[in-house]
């Protein structure tokens, strides 16, 4: 399935880098709302969703809008939906790499 | 006086429009999406002329609807079609339309709402099945089956938006004089008034109240109900 995006009110392509510090700046305003031994690691490896990761299917629909907040305040309109959001494996929500990779060829359409 | 930001699907006549004029009312903005042109004036009431199946168009919606009021408090999923028709009659592309109409277009506002609503400090998502769904009747499988679609949406839903403060549910009206109902025969409209413990027509102030239960701040413990009007169920 493709996801539904749209780029608005921005000139020039993302970068990583800015896609990765709108990511990790989202998983530690999750971590201040998560008990001290359910804390997400941040780094830019890091797992996010999966057996390595302590966010359930909930935890992680709120960091995924924040993370989509935080793009919005750069200029990039993404709407994060994928089928395979919830597949171990395959998901582009597994590790912060992987959501980079996702986040910069959707906004670059 | 309420000053929420509601969304209404099918806001352009019958119940759609009695929730709008309710809200006005009560103080609120009102932002309607509807076929055809808006039922409504007021300076309050914001319309747009949309398609709501077409997923392109309701994207550019949720975008405006952003940029010009950044918050959304209550939508209410009302736009549906109907469809009296016995199954080995019933086309495929008029099953399609239906299904596409009373589920596909509501989950993909909700999906978009939810977005909006995580800024509210109580979003409330209403849906609108109806009581041919608990009273299975014939004629009626692809209409009941599509808002059965939106009742366990709705018991689902419930769950997977609480932690953002929003609540899900439905209301089921009983037979209301609308466009809908104009379409089936007078027969088969009183044989199901007759099944019903309040034996009479509906009128739309009926699912308002309902509605307006729903929205009340004091309900936030309320979530993934469906209510049916006339005692069906």
């Amino acid at each position: 399935m493709t996801p539904i995006t749209s780029e608005t009110g921005h000139v020039g392509a993302i970068t990583e880098a800015a896609v990765q510090d709108v990511i990790l700046e989202a998983m530690r305003l999750a971590n201040l709302a998560r008990d001290n031994g359910a804390q997400l690691e941040i780094s830019a490896a890091a797992p996010i969703f999966g057996p390595d990761s302590a966010l359930d299917s909930l935890g992680l629909v709120a960091l995924l809008l924040d993370i989509e907040d935080g793009l919005r305040a750069i200029g990039y309109e993404v709407v994060l939906s994928d089928e395979r959001a919830m597949s171990q494996k395959r998901s582009p929500f597994r590790n912060v790499p992987a959501l980079v990779a996702y986040i910069t060829s959707v906004a670059r359409g | 006086m309420p000053d929420r930001h509601v969304l209404i699907t099918g806001a352009t006549r019958g119940i759609g429009e009695a929730l709008a004029a309710h809200c006005l009312e009560a103080g609120d903005l009102v932002v309607g999406c509807g076929r055809s042109a808006p039922a409504i004036s007021h300076d309050r009431y914001t319309h747009f002329e949309v398609d709501v199946t077409d997923a392109k168009a309701v994207d550019g919606v949720f975008r405006e609807l952003k940029r010009r009021f950044k918050r959304l408090d209550v939508l209410i999923n009302n736009a549906g079609i109907g469809g009296m028709n016995a199954i080995a009659l019933t086309p495929v592309d008029a099953a399609r339309r239906i299904v596409e109409t009373n589920f596909l277009a509501a989950f993909n506002f909700t999906r978009e709402a939810l977005r909006m609503m995580r800024g509210s400090p109580a979003g409330r998502i209403v849906n609108i099945s109806t009581v041919a769904v608990p009273m299975r009747l014939e004629g009626e499988a692809v209409y009941a089956a599509s808002k059965s679609a939106i009742e366990t949406f709705t018991r689902i839903a419930a769950r997977e938006v609480a932690p953002f403060g929003v609540t899900c549910n439905a209301v089921g009206p009983c037979p209301i004089k609308t466009r809908l109902t104009a379409a089936v025969p007078a027969d088969k409209i009183q044989a199901l008034i007759d099944r019903q413990a309040v034996r009479r027509w509906g009128a739309a102030q009926d699912v308002v109240n309902v509605v307006e239960f729903f929205l009340r701040p004091e309900s936030a413990m309320v979530t993934g109900q469906v209510i049916y009007l006339g005692g069906a169920g």
